[in-house]
């Protein structure tokens, strides 16, 4: 263990000497590089000063995981959720317990100089104590694509990786307008996302949530618009809504019938126009519900289905 | 002042509780998450009944294939989830005894869990194994807890029981947290599973239902007047002629069968069995006779009533059903507490 932990530091050692020779020009709205210092707002408005890039970080989300990589900077995470798994190089680095079960000791023991986390189960406590460690912590809590970009540039400026960062952006602006002007939406199609299969309560993305944002993005009208957030609506509702097309999300157990088989043969749902003319999709949670880089994936898949028969 | 009163309901009272039940089957047929103007609900049903073809469109579909058979299903459920509460509050001799509070419907959530987890299955029937294995765990955590409850308190007093009821649902839910850590590739099937859902009800479902509780049902009814004996005392229904083992046993099984049955289909919902026979047992007298009918319809009632707030009070949006029967269901629990310690 402690063998490991000597080589984690002679690898963040070199990482930060290369960081802070090779990258010191970008520069972004919300970082400010002062020599070496640098000073961020976290997505929740609280400061961060860094006395120099980080080299030792902790993210707990799979998506600020995925951005890490995405930037180039894989190699700082000394620890990461339990639920990331991309990329594959992720699984090498350690896991530490996410969500109600986050276990402070076993994050203060990874000495990382900043933990990126989001709001949804960790509490002021958690936050007061890794503080209280001389750990910081950055809040990174992406709402809609706009807060992607958002939690990209954050993390960019806490790993000193400001031009990746902007550049990743820039990457995911243009993939997302080719798409969208690609998308001809002659004539308004709807779409229904599923989430969560008939068998345990249907759940959908309704408006605020990146699938609707993104089927705005490719000129579908998402029927649960009117739904705000996630919700577990009514099987009456999707059969007089009548979508065009039918997303889910589910994921196949590799026995049994697949998501787009076992949609199809529900009792009713044959007179659904998406199931009629089936077309129904099986996107990847992953690609599709988390705030990462990967959602120009997901778009892309979805317009590639819609729009190339 | 000394009445003759009859042992059975009068016939004019199940007239009443049919007709009841019909009409409400009727308005929860009626409204749903899409509104669909009444006259179009009757000529489907019209339609279907004279065995017409069903006007085309999505109405005749959502009537059809969504809402009667959920109706149907809950209905089931709830009937089942009644008799069952009034049964073991019968045997137990406790007013507080109930698919959840004493814990079996935990075993039947580990029961099923297990099925998913090791892919336990019997050939030719859709999820057999799951509700065999749910029915064959709820005997068992019945006959644990009884066990137990027996020789901390030969009386099976109250708090005892629902003590060993309260920590055996927390042992379960740790051995289905610790399975669903180990599950791997299944471990969303499960968690998705333990949410529970009467969302996806079919007629294979409502028949599964309709055939046990006539089964089972039929079972506990015909045994009302051992439970009246029971009322008494075990000793005294011994010294009636009961054979006390054997009724015990015939009610363990057809409780295990029942809420087996009701937790593989629908998940656990809670406090039905609890409320339900209470409320009946006020209006119609401890007389299980009278009281156990009257249970099985109004079980039906109440949770078609619920499933109905369920499915509309948000639309478009979907409450669980046990949110709205937890609700309804703790705060009389509460009130019959409180009355109970007072006397």
């Amino acid at each position: 263990m402690k063998k490991i932990s000597n080589v984690i530091v002679l690898i963040a050692l070199a990482v930060s000497i290369v960081i802070l020779g090779g990258c010191s020009k970008g520069q972004d709205s919300s970082s400010n590089v002062a020599g070496s210092k640098i000073v961020v707002t976290d997505m929740k408005g609280r400061e961060i000063s860094l006395a120099k890039p980080a080299t030792k970080v902790v993210a707990i989300t799979a998506a600020d995981c995925e951005i890490l990589y995405a930037l180039g900077a894989g190699d700082t995470l000394v620890g990461r959720g339990e639920y990331c798994n991309y990329p594959e190089a992720v699984s090498e680095v350690i896991a530490v317990e996410s969500g109600a079960e986050t276990n402070i000791e076993q994050i203060i023991a990874l000495e990382p100089q900043i933990v990126f986390m989001n709001t949804m189960a960790q509490d002021v406590e958690t936050v007061e104590a890794l503080e209280n460690a001389g750990i910081q912590v950055a809040v990174s809590v992406a709402s809609d694509i706009e807060g992607v970009y958002e939690a990209i540039a954050l993390i960019g400026a806490v790993v000193g990786k400001d031009a990746e960062a902007t550049k990743l952006v820039e990457q995911m602006k243009d993939q997302f307008s080719e798409i969208s002007a690609n998308a001809n939406s002659e004539e308004e199609k709807t779409v229904y996302f599923e989430v969560s299969p008939l068998e345990y309560g249907l759940w959908t993305a309704g408006s605020n949530t990146y699938m609707d944002e993104l089927s705005q993005m490719l000129g579908l009208k998402n029927i649960f618009a009117d739904v705000e957030g996630w919700g577990e609506i009514s099987q009456e509702q999707v059969l007089e809504r009548n979508p065009d097309y039918i997303i889910t999300i589910a994921a196949y157990m590799g026995e049994g019938m697949k998501p787009e088989e076992e949609i199809a043969q529900r009792s009713g749902w044959d007179k659904i126009a998406a199931v009629e003319n089936e077309r129904i999709l099986n996107v990847n949670a992953d690609i599709i519900s988390r705030p990462g880089p990967r959602l120009t994936e997901a778009a892309q898949v979805i317009f590639d289905f819609i729009y190339k028969e | 002042m000394i009445k003759y009163r009859s042992q059975n309901l009068k016939p004019i009272a199940y007239l009443l509780l049919i007709l009841s039940l019909l009409v409400v089957f009727f308005l929860c047929v009626c409204i749903g998450s899409v509104t669909i103007p009444i006259h179009n609900i009757v000529s489907i049903i019209v339609n279907l009944i004279l065995n017409k073809p069903i006007p085309e469109g999505v109405a005749g579909m959502i009537i059809l294939q969504v809402r009667i058979p959920r109706v149907l299903c809950v209905a089931f459920v709830g009937a089942a989830l009644s008799i069952c509460g009034a049964a073991m509050q019968g045997v137990l001799r406790n007013p507080l005894a109930d698919g959840t509070t004493i814990g079996v419907s935990s075993g039947a959530s580990l029961g099923a869990v297990l099925a998913i987890a090791f892919g336990f299955s019997i050939p030719g029937i859709e999820n057999g194994g799951v509700v065999l294995m749910a029915m064959v765990f709820a005997f068992i955590s019945l006959l644990f807890i009884i066990a137990l409850a027996y020789k901390l308190d030969c009386t099976l007093s109250t708090n005892t029981i629902i003590l060993i009821g309260i920590i055996f649902s927390m042992f379960v839910s740790s051995i289905i947290s610790f399975i669903i850590t180990f599950a791997g590739e299944k471990v969303k099937h499960i968690m998705f599973w333990t949410m529970g859902s009467l969302a996806d009800s079919t007629y294979e479902k409502a028949l599964t239902l309709f055939l046990l509780l006539m089964v089972f049902g039929t079972i506990i009814l015909i045994n009302a007047e051992e439970l009246n004996a029971f009322a008494i005392s075990e000793d005294n229904a011994r010294n009636t002629g009961v054979d006390v083992k054997r009724v015990k046993l015939l009610m363990l099984i057809s409780v295990a069968a029942l809420i087996g049955v009701c937790v593989s289909i629908g998940g656990t919902i809670g406090f039905v069995g609890l409320v339900i026979p209470h409320m009946m047992r006020m209006i119609t007298g401890p007389n299980h006779r009278k009281s156990l009918p009257v249970t099985l319809f109004m079980g039906a009632i109440f949770l078609m009533l619920a499933d109905l707030l369920a499915r509309v009070i948000l639309k478009p949006l979907e409450l669980p059903i046990g949110v709205v029967t937890s609700f309804v269901g703790s705060i009389v629990f509460v009130y019959i507490f409180y009355h109970a310690r007072k006397r």
